[in-house]
């Protein structure tokens, strides 16, 4: 310890130098270095013209060469405490810097040599760092080169030697503790392109590591956060000409600097270049105008505008231009080329932001996650394109924004099982959070009424379910359209397959009870070849619950015309029940205009059908009403009457009949006797009905006048026209 | 460079003047420096305007970096109509006692408004009692 304090002129350095051999306080030294005394002492730029001598003076590349001594040494008291015995080994210092900057290839041979063959040396060096350090490091296997980096400036430990530079006395305490088998295990998180061992000083710089094994399921650890905006370019670790005046390649340094830069020290000269630099560095946004030349910045500057802290400032610097005095000047872009502190964020960064807001928007399928932001540009494509003069303005809005669609990867995560062991690891990481606590239902309660009740629970989610799974099929369906728009020839077909598929799979859900034994029954002996599978009171079921008939009503242009007129005659069939359930809903209407739809592409004797089934009148006799009793059926007909989507149907009916009729007057609708039997019952009915109960339509053909004047004689016909409000004429 | 046509990307901003207005009531007008992902912004040059009816005082601040959930609304502002607003400034102090005075006087409103409620068994909870959220 002898030499070190010979060497140490200062009282304050050799406090520094004992403090060092205490391991505690060599943390702190390290701090005072990057944020303390130690850095501020220093200026850099003399530190830095020092350094730039050293290269050029020093020429021999051999790392054994005695240190010789400092040329004309300034005054030590300039430098921080240890850069000064830093200088000592400069060539070392030096070495270290021509190593780090030259190829990989000689580097670990470089460094072995350094490392090894100075172990002796370390005595003699004056860095009791180093000297300690050595001392320890003697037991292990050799090592990267680290005296210098401890004695340098932050300079370089900030110039993207990155984790490189701890310490040697903090590299001492690693050795055995638990955090080396993490690191041993896992890797480092950033590692500089250099031969290194693993596990070694970077752990203190980083935080511990997190482990970072897929099988565990723990994302892979990133050393610098994702959030984090680009530093420097990497591989830019050789900025030692920070701010001297080329303006070449200056541009990530002087990110950094840039707010120092605006300080009085500088030159005009300096200041001018730095500018320069960023502005022809970066991509600029349009409307910028061209750079200002040296002159026209000279006299912004020498105006002294831009000194900071001046109350002039205040005043918006950038916006009036170089001085205050100026006029206001129109146009944005002129402002901008004045303003000094424009381009603060680099190309680079707006290219980074966006990269991420980009990253953001990836989807598997943009219909469903942007789905309004496609629409308008679907409309937009449709516009017919606007003039010439506006041509500008609206093409920028044509440019879509074409978002990379990324493909769906399922990944089914297993936790992690071992053969043999007893129990599961409980082990948690952000991708699979631990279970803390197994909960499991239990039903205490298990009496016959409590069940009798869960049954019909149950059976009402069965069919609540039943109607969810029809409308996810529906749903699909109907986006279909523009599904086919989009895909490629080839896969049209098969998308056409599918579509019918899940239609099918629609109908047979909400229409028919596969495991029925009614359905079966009626089987036998029927005309109609769907009312063989059909059950009404799977149906009836669905038309109890508002979502059912809403889904109907959604669903009824998809179904094939069979499928539609069965749902229709069954909907007629029981409407009486259907009204009823209604009531609290009052969703029939919506079924109205589907319903409507089917009724006018029916023909004569579906309609005579369905107008029995609607009327319940007796007709020719047909084994579904039989079923049912006759009382019920004179009922039904003053029931339907009373509900107004009963009236409505009732009208359609009729209105499809006269149409009917009238296209064709041949039509097999007048020879059939029932039609006309029917018809003669509903306008019974109608006229019987008080005229207060009778329920409002939503709507009247217009046909209908015509169709009743077929059918009852004037007499008659006025009446109905009263109570139904029939007449053309307004009242 | 078109930077994200049709999105609410704040990057074409960048280097313009801007008006934002905070969640906190005040509102800040400066030169829009950087964002990020999170809509942090770094305003250059900034005023904090405080208006009160038809006046408005600027007071300068400096540097402000906003926190990205912080921010209500920010809008450019075009230089040339900048100037052309029917409100007229007035100096700092002015407008400072401007703000005291409004604020006293809402104050009283509260007050009373409260005091008729509780007469009548009534209470609202008050705004700055409840959780933004």
């Amino acid at each position: 310890m002898q030499s070190l304090e010979e060497d140490c002129p200062l009282e304050e350095e050799r406090e520094a130098l004992h403090g060092l051999v205490d391991e505690d306080d060599d943390i702190d030294q390290f701090n005072d270095d990057t944020f303390g005394s130690g850095a501020i002492d220093g200026d850099w730029r003399e530190e830095h013209d020092r350094l730039a001598e050293l290269d050029e003076k020093v020429g021999g590349t051999s790392p054994l060469q005695a240190p010789p001594p400092p040329p004309a040494a300034p005054a030590p008291s300039s430098l921080p405490p240890l850069y000064s015995r830093g200088l000592g080994e400069r060539g070392t210092l030096r070495e270290l810097d021509s190593l780090l900057l030259g190829g990989d290839e000689n580097l670990a041979h470089n460094l072995s040599k350094l490392v090894l063959s100075a172990e002796p040396d370390y005595r003699e060096l004056e860095d009791p760092a180093i000297m300690r350090a050595g001392l320890q490091q003697h037991k292990r296997a050799p090592l990267q080169p680290r005296p210098q980096l401890n004695s340098g400036s932050i300079w370089d430990n900030a110039m993207g030697l990155g984790g490189m530079s701890i310490p040697k006395p903090l590299l001492s305490q690693v050795q055995d503790s638990p955090l080396m088998s993490i690191i041993k295990e896992v890797g480092l998180p950033k590692r500089p392109p250099m031969g290194r061992d693993e596990g070694r000083d970077l752990s203190e710089r980083a935080p511990p590591p997190r482990s970072t094994s897929p099988v565990i399921g723990s994302p892979p650890v990133r050393a610098v956060p994702i959030g984090t905006p680009p530093k420097y370019p990497i591989g830019h670790n050789l900025n030692q000409q920070v701010l001297c005046p080329t303006p070449v390649h200056v541009r990530a340094s002087v990110q950094q600097r840039f707010p120092s830069a605006f300080n009085d020290r500088l030159s005009p000269n300096q200041l001018v270049n730095i500018a320069n630099s960023q502005l022809r560095g970066h991509a600029f946004p349009p409307g910028v105008g061209p750079v200002l030349t040296q002159l026209q910045r000279a006299q912004m500057i020498g105006a002294g505008q831009v000194t900071m802290g001046t109350k002039r400032e205040v005043g918006f610097v950038g916006q009036n231009g170089a001085g205050g005095d100026r006029p206001h000047r129109l146009g944005g872009s002129q402002d901008r080329r004045r303003d000094p502190y424009s381009n603060l964020m680099t190309s680079r960064e707006k290219e980074w932001v966006s990269r991420i807001q980009m990253m953001q928007l990836q989807s598997t399928d943009p219909y469903l996650d942007d789905y309004y932001y496609q629409n308008y540009f679907e409309k937009l494509e449709k516009r017919p394109s606007p003039m010439d003069s506006n041509g500008d303005a609206h093409k920028r809005e044509h440019t879509k924004l074409i978002t990379p669609q990324v493909a769906k990867l399922e990944h089914a995560y297993r936790p992690v099982q071992f053969a043999g062991s007893l129990g599961k690891l409980t082990v948690s990481s952000v991708n699979n959070p631990r279970k803390m606590i197994d909960t499991v239902v239990m039903t205490t309660r298990s009496d016959d009424e409590e069940k009798k009740e869960k049954q019909v629970w149950n059976k009402r989610r069965q069919i609540l379910y039943t109607v969810e799974k029809t409308y996810s099929l529906l749903l699909d369906i109907q986006d279909f359209e523009r599904k086919y728009l989009q895909t490629p020839e080839e896969e049209r077909r098969a998308l056409l397959e599918e579509r019918r598929s899940k239609l099918g799979r629609c109908s047979r859900i909400c229409l028919r009870e596969q495991s029925d034994t009614d359905s079966n029954r009626r089987v036998a002996g029927s005309s109609r070849a769907l009312l063989e599978i059909f059950s009404d009171d799977h149906f009836l079921q669905i038309m109890r619950v508002r979502k059912g008939k809403l889904l109907v009503s959604r669903l009824l242009p998809f179904l094939s015309v069979e499928h539609a007129v069965a749902v229709v005659m069954a909907t007629a069939r029981n409407l009486p029940y259907i009204a009823k359930k209604d009531a609290q809903d009052e969703v029939l209407p919506w079924l109205i205009e589907p319903f409507s739809i089917v009724i006018q592409h029916l023909a004569s004797g579906p309609l005579t059908d369905l107008l029995q089934d609607l009327s319940g009148l007796p007709g020719s006799p047909s084994e579904l009403n039989s079923s049912t009793g006759n009382q019920q059926q004179t009922g039904q007909l003053g029931k339907v009457l009373l509900s107004k989507f009963g009236l409505t149907l009732l009208y359609l009916i009729l209105s499809q009949g006269e149409r009917l009729q009238s296209a064709d007057s041949n039509t097999e609708l007048m020879e059939n006797n029932r039609w006309t039997e029917l018809v003669f019952g509903v306008t019974a009915e109608l006229l019987n009905i008080p005229e207060a109960s009778l329920a409002q339509p939503a709507f009247i053909p217009p046909s209908l006048l015509s169709f009743f004047s077929r059918y009852v004689d004037r007499q008659k016909l006025n009446l109905l026209q009263d109570k139904l409000q029939l007449s053309p004429k307004p009242r | 460079m078109n930077y994200m046509p049709g999105t609410a990307s704040l990057i074409e901003d960048i280097d313009k003047k801007h008006l934002v207005l905070l969640r906190d009531g005040r509102t800040l007008i400066g030169f829009l420096r950087s964002i990020d992902q999170f809509a942090n912004l770094v305003l250059h040059q900034t005023m904090e305007r405080i208006h009160v009816g038809k006046k408005y005082g600027d007071i300068p601040r400096g540097i402000f970096i906003v926190r990205g959930e912080n921010v209500v609304l920010l809008g450019e502002i075009d230089l040339e109509k900048e100037s052309d607003t029917p409100l007229q400034e007035v100096s700092i102090e002015e407008i400072l006692e401007e703000q005291r005075v409004e604020q006293q006087a809402k104050q009283e409103a509260e007050k009373l408004k409260l005091q008729a409620l509780k007469e009548r068994g009534l209470s609202i909870p008050r705004a700055d009692t409840l959780d933004e959220y």
